[in-house]
């Protein structure tokens, strides 16, 4: 009865706090950049002397309600600090701004920015990247890797050496939400993890919430990250690209109309397999295998009206792995790759209530053939997704910033679909079983200030998922009393529905000295799953969804933080601390090796259990002057207990890793010279080894010993670069005055050099047991051993724009 | 013939990783050692049963020759029983084997017929009953106060249609035999194929002796098998390595095995063809012995078929 009470009460002050009896007007409109007429994400509205503002939209929108006046309004932005414009309120007005069209000392006002963002923002645990550092951190074979990046920040740690996979808060890969622009990305990984699909030079932003997500994502436990593509110049045509050891990338954008709508593309490809030739003589028996990746990025975007914008953007891209052993007789071909494309429009309904409705494709699929003789065999994986999603933005008074939509997406998985033919001889490995899903959310959120202190925001996410027919539940039997049975499922035939609320909240309370305590929780469901046999990441691990068998994932977390900035907000610092309980976590039972889709399903070699992790992360960062970094350390703990695996005892989770320390650190010399360094050091993972052996019919076998219980010497390594610049200016002969003056170069260009693993640390990628010599001489012997991947390695990029 | 689908993945993975990687031999602690029971038994048509048992080494600890004979468990108590009769096997070693056994007991524990009688290798007999056909078997052994426990069924062999040889690619007189089956309509049926040239006491599994019909279930087809013999003689000019020759005599037995003792062949064979790889789950091989012991009980319903390969 109280509960209804306060509800009630709550819902009414909410209504009063919408609803000010004051007249007011709304200042509204778009930030832009002046260089290339992108839209500026997360610049700050201001109105000081009403203490009042507001934050662009990922599409550079603003809205910010107000009593009628006159006021200085302060616009400021990360790149191009503050400018400050007069603007005369009586009525509500658009007012669109172009940034950086003066100079202005751009380290001051940075610092101002900082201030608001790190210490009064309700945001917790979320970190956007500057691209233009990213890019002057050492890169692994030079190419820039916003994945690895991330890598770095506290909190997330990667999968395995040179991976692309990341683990964030003990949570699984698959945990992630990775977008591109809206649209699902399902493997974010070239060359079986060294490299990511994003090409830096197509990217706009990144930003990676790892807790407290908000209500307006979901799908996934552990957190998003959303990456942004580039709009294209608005401005004129421009083209940037880089020349690097393994790879090359062009990029080439520009007005379709001036300050009307633009284009980019942007395409990237590995030469290994031009190498591989040169290196592999045609009379070698591995001649013909060879290894390439490409990838291609496209965007066009188009004012309709001064109330609709138009965005498609797409992307593409593809590794392709051959092996050939001709001597014995063994071929091998690997595809895989994803396809993304999201088609978006912007809708203004008024100056306070803006829209995104985004429809996108998602694809991932991949292959695997091989021949042995006169034996062939293909193996296919993959998923589809078409979807749709809508998304308001409110705002109706400062105080409020209201969000809500809904989301649906129509899946198609393939788990695996397998050929084999021996000679003439075609084995029967069942039709390819598909599986078929809708997956729907709706959600509602609002960010509100109760006073100068204390700001919340509250959200609320319903989601429900429904696996559909046509399919076969293969029910197994023990083959000796009872017989395998089956269920056949016409189309559209509901199998199973699943649905839940996911409640969302965070809280940040002001505190004096530049400082503030933030809280959240978040509940998630998570549909989708992703299944690995091996303990490293590979494009063979499987994409499943939730089926009559398989439940949905479940997981909350909650996290509480300090947060304070010092000596004039040059430094920023926080303390986070953190706990995620997850249900219904999936793996493969132990012994499983799935293959083939005859007379069974894939789930049925699934086992289901529970998980938690907990930790506390310490990040302490310089965001301005010449040196800039950070120092990011987390302590943390994360255990699995499944009741099939491990005699149901509790067990650390592969990436369970104590202590993650990150150093990064860079130094402007001057205009021409930048160096970074980075170094890390991490708890080594765990593995489970044998721990005895054992003769069968003189075959030597291994008996494993509890999982996950060796643990691998820790990992640590130290990289460095160096980027050296062309001059910015040239001077010329002012036709005007005769005098010589200094103008901005056009062409530009720069070179990165780049040390991999300085120190030639031998990291550990995994270990094995190794037999050597004869058991009957009497020299037989069991050894572990280590493999390590990377050792130092030196590169050069040179990367240019005009 | 079985479809080891992954391992072609394995192979390729690993030889990738040698083009790139650095290898070296480290220390670690691996826990969870614990001493248990072995046992590797089996029964077949016509055949007495013959149990070794043995035990679990640690990882770390020698393994040697020396090692391995120190591992077998002599003064068990084994017994088996058909239902109806009882049979307490009697232990039998390599020092004081019957007349006329000496080239079975070497082939079984892989030594040179010569230094049998320098080793003390042991192994359970039922001299007092032999395998039938239709018949359940169940295992019982006694050892330091534990009993282990396990049943196996010696079924309805499936017979051969037939079996061919053919040249292989360029060659006139190297190929592969090549058998003919049809295999019964019921699920779940699992096979063992061996070889040996006629005159030789055992027989020899092939690489993958090991498959079940999951993709052949009530079919009729024909498939290819390798000689497992001559990877044995070092003499042979290695391109003719695999393949049978024109004029050899061989003979075939295909032996049909239950589902339980198939899994721990299957699990066992995976394990040696991906064992310590990093793309694999560790997987312990599943026995059918019920107690906490490792192992197999198996019993085997044999075929055989001879073929003159021209």
């Amino acid at each position: 009865m109280w509960n209804m009470k306060f509800l009630l009460s709550f819902i009414f002050l909410f209504l009063a706090s919408l609803s000010f009896t004051q007249t007011k007007v709304t200042l509204s409109g778009y930030i832009t950049d002046s260089k290339d007429g992108e839209a500026m994400t997360d610049v700050k509205v201001y109105i000081p002397s009403l203490k009042l503002g507001a934050l662009t939209n990922n599409y550079g929108f603003y809205s910010l309600t107000v009593v009628p006046g006159k006021y200085q309004v302060e616009f400021r932005s990360v790149t191009y600090g503050s400018e400050i414009k007069e603007i005369d309120l009586n009525q509500s007005q658009v007012v669109s701004v172009e940034l950086g069209s003066k100079v202005t000392d751009v380290n001051e006002v940075v610092v101002n920015m900082k201030k608001t963002e790190n210490v009064t923002s309700t945001k917790m645990g979320q970190i956007e990247l500057q691209m233009d550092q990213v890019k002057t951190l050492p890169a692994f074979m030079g190419e820039v890797d916003i994945i690895k990046t991330i890598q770095l920040l506290p909190g997330v740690s990667s999968v395995s050496e040179g991976g692309q996979g990341f683990y964030v808060r003990g949570g699984g890969p698959d945990q992630n939400l990775v977008l591109l622009d809206e649209g699902v990305v399902y493997n974010a990984a070239h060359l079986f993890g060294f490299f990511s699909v994003f090409n830096a030079d197509a990217v706009k932003s990144v930003n990676l919430i790892k807790g407290g997500m908000p209500a307006n994502f979901g799908g996934r436990m552990s957190s998003v990250l959303e990456v942004n593509m580039n709009e294209g110049n608005m401005k004129r045509l421009k083209v940037t690209g880089g020349i690097g050891a393994i790879s090359s990338r062009l990029t080439l954008e520009g007005p379709l109309k001036k300050d009307k709508g633009s284009f980019i593309v942007s395409g990237r490809r590995t030469y290994i397999d031009v190498l591989m030739k040169a290196a592999i003589s045609n009379t070698s028996p591995f001649a013909g295998s060879s290894y390439f990746f490409y990838d291609f990025n496209a965007k066009l975007n188009y004012k309709l009206s001064a109330k609709d914008r138009i965005f498609l953007s797409g992307y593409y891209g593809k590794d392709v792995f051959n092996f050939a052993d001709k001597k014995g007789g063994f071929g091998a071909n690997m595809p895989w790759g994803n396809g993304i494309a999201a088609l978006r429009w912007n809708h203004l309904f008024s100056d306070k209530l803006f829209m995104n409705l985004t429809t996108t494709y998602s694809d991932y699929m991949f292959k695997f053939g091989s021949q042995q003789d006169e034996f062939r065999f293909e193996l296919a994986s993959g998923i589809r997704d078409i979807g749709a999603k809508v998304d308001f933005s409110y705002f109706p008074n400062p105080i409020h910033r209201i969000k809500w939509g809904a989301d649906y997406k129509y899946h198609t998985f393939t788990p695996t679909s397998v050929t084999a033919q021996n000679d003439t001889t075609v084995f029967d490995t069942g039709a390819a079983q598909k599986l078929y899903s809708h997956e729907m959310a709706a959600y509602v959120l609002d960010e509100f200030d109760i006073n100068d202190q204390l700001r919340f925001n509250v959200g609320l996410r319903y989601s429900a998922f429904a696996h559909v027919g046509p399919f076969t539940r293969y029910i197994k039997g023990d083959g000796i009393s009872t017989q395998d049975t089956t269920i056949q499922y016409n189309r559209g035939d509901l199998i199973k529905f699943y649905h839940g609320l996911e409640p969302r909240v965070s809280m940040r309370w002001l505190l004096p000295d530049n400082s503030s305590i933030k809280a959240g929780y978040a509940y998630n469901y998570q549909y989708v799953h992703l299944t690995s046999l091996s303990a490293v990441s590979l494009p063979t691990d499987i994409w499943f969804p939730t089926t009559d068998i398989a439940k949905p994932e479940k997981g909350w977390q909650g996290s509480v933080g300090y947060f304070r900035n010092f000596f004039n907000d040059k430094f920023e610092s926080s303390v986070e601390l953190y706990y995620k309980g997850m249900k219904n976590l999936i793996e493969f039972k132990e012994g499983a090796l799935p293959g083939d889709n005859v007379s069974d399903n894939t789930d049925n070699l699934l086992v289901f259990g529970q998980g938690w992790a907990y930790g506390i992360e310490f990040y302490f960062k310089k965001a301005v002057g010449r040196y800039t970094g950070w120092v990011g350390y987390t302590w943390a703990k994360t255990e699995r207990k499944f009741p099939d695996i491990n005699e149901g005892n509790i067990y650390p989770a592969k990436y369970d890793r104590r202590h993650d320390l990150s150093l990064v650190g860079t130094y402007k010399l001057n205009d021409r010279w930048t160096f970074s360094a980075s170094f890390i050091y991490a708890t080594g993972n765990t593995l489970t080894l044998p721990s005895s052996w054992y003769v069968q019919e003189q075959n030597l076998l291994f008996n494993y010993g509890a999982r996950n219980s060796t643990r691998m010497s820790p990992y640590h390594r130290l990289d460095l670069s160096a980027t050296l610049y062309s001059k910015a200016y040239k001077t010329k002969t002012d036709p005007a005055t005769g005098k010589e003056i200094e103008v901005k170069k056009r062409y530009r260009s720069n070179w990165s050099f780049s040390i991999y693993n300085v120190y030639n640390r031998m990291n550990p990628f995994f270990l094995y047991v190794d037999n050597d010599g004869d058991f009957l001489a009497g020299n037989f012997k069991l050894t572990v051993k280590q493999v390590s991947l990377f050792p130092i390695i030196p590169s050069a990029t040179w990367n240019f724009e005009f | 013939m079985e479809f080891r689908i992954l391992i072609p993945l394995f192979t390729l993975s690993i030889l990738l990783l040698n083009l790139v990687s650095c290898t070296k031999e480290v220390q670690i602690d691996i826990p969870g050692y614990k001493d248990q029971m072995v046992i590797d038994g089996s029964i077949e048509t016509g055949q007495p049963a013959i149990v070794f048992l043995s035990k679990t080494n640690n990882v770390y600890s020698e393994t040697n020759f020396q090692a391995y004979l120190n591992g077998f468990i002599s003064g068990a108590t084994v017994v088996i029983s058909d239902g109806t009769t009882t049979d307490t096997l009697t232990e039998i070693c390599s020092d004081n084997l019957p007349p006329g056994t000496e080239e079975i007991a070497a082939a079984f524990f892989g030594i040179p017929v010569e230094q049998l009688a320098n080793f003390h290798l042991c192994a359970y007999v039922s001299l007092g009953m032999i395998g039938q056909v239709g018949k359940t078997y169940s295992l019982k052994v006694i050892h330091n106060g534990s009993e282990y426990n396990a049943t196996t069924q010696i079924s309805q062999p499936t017979p051969l249609d037939s079996l061919f040889w053919k040249p292989e690619g360029a060659f006139t007189d190297r190929g592969f035999s090549w058998a003919k089956l049809s295999d019964p309509m019921a699920n779940n049926d699992a096979y063992c194929w061996q070889v040996k040239y006629i005159g030789m006491p055992n027989f020899k599994k092939t690489f993958n002796p090991f498959f079940n019909d999951k993709f052949f279930n009530g079919k009729t087809f024909e498939f290819a098998y390798e000689n497992p013999m001559s990877f044995d003689d070092p003499m042979l000019d290695p391109s003719y390595r695999g393949y049978f020759k024109s004029g050899d005599t061989i003979v075939v037995k295909l032996s049909k095995i239950g589902k339980a003792e198939y899994n721990f062949f299957e699990k066992k064979y995976n394990q040696i063809y991906s064992g310590g790889n990093p793309f694999s789950t560790p997987t312990n091989v599943p026995t059918n012995i019920q107690g906490g012991a490792l192992g197999v009980w198996v019993g085997y319903a044999p075929w055989f078929d001879t073929l003159v390969c021209q």
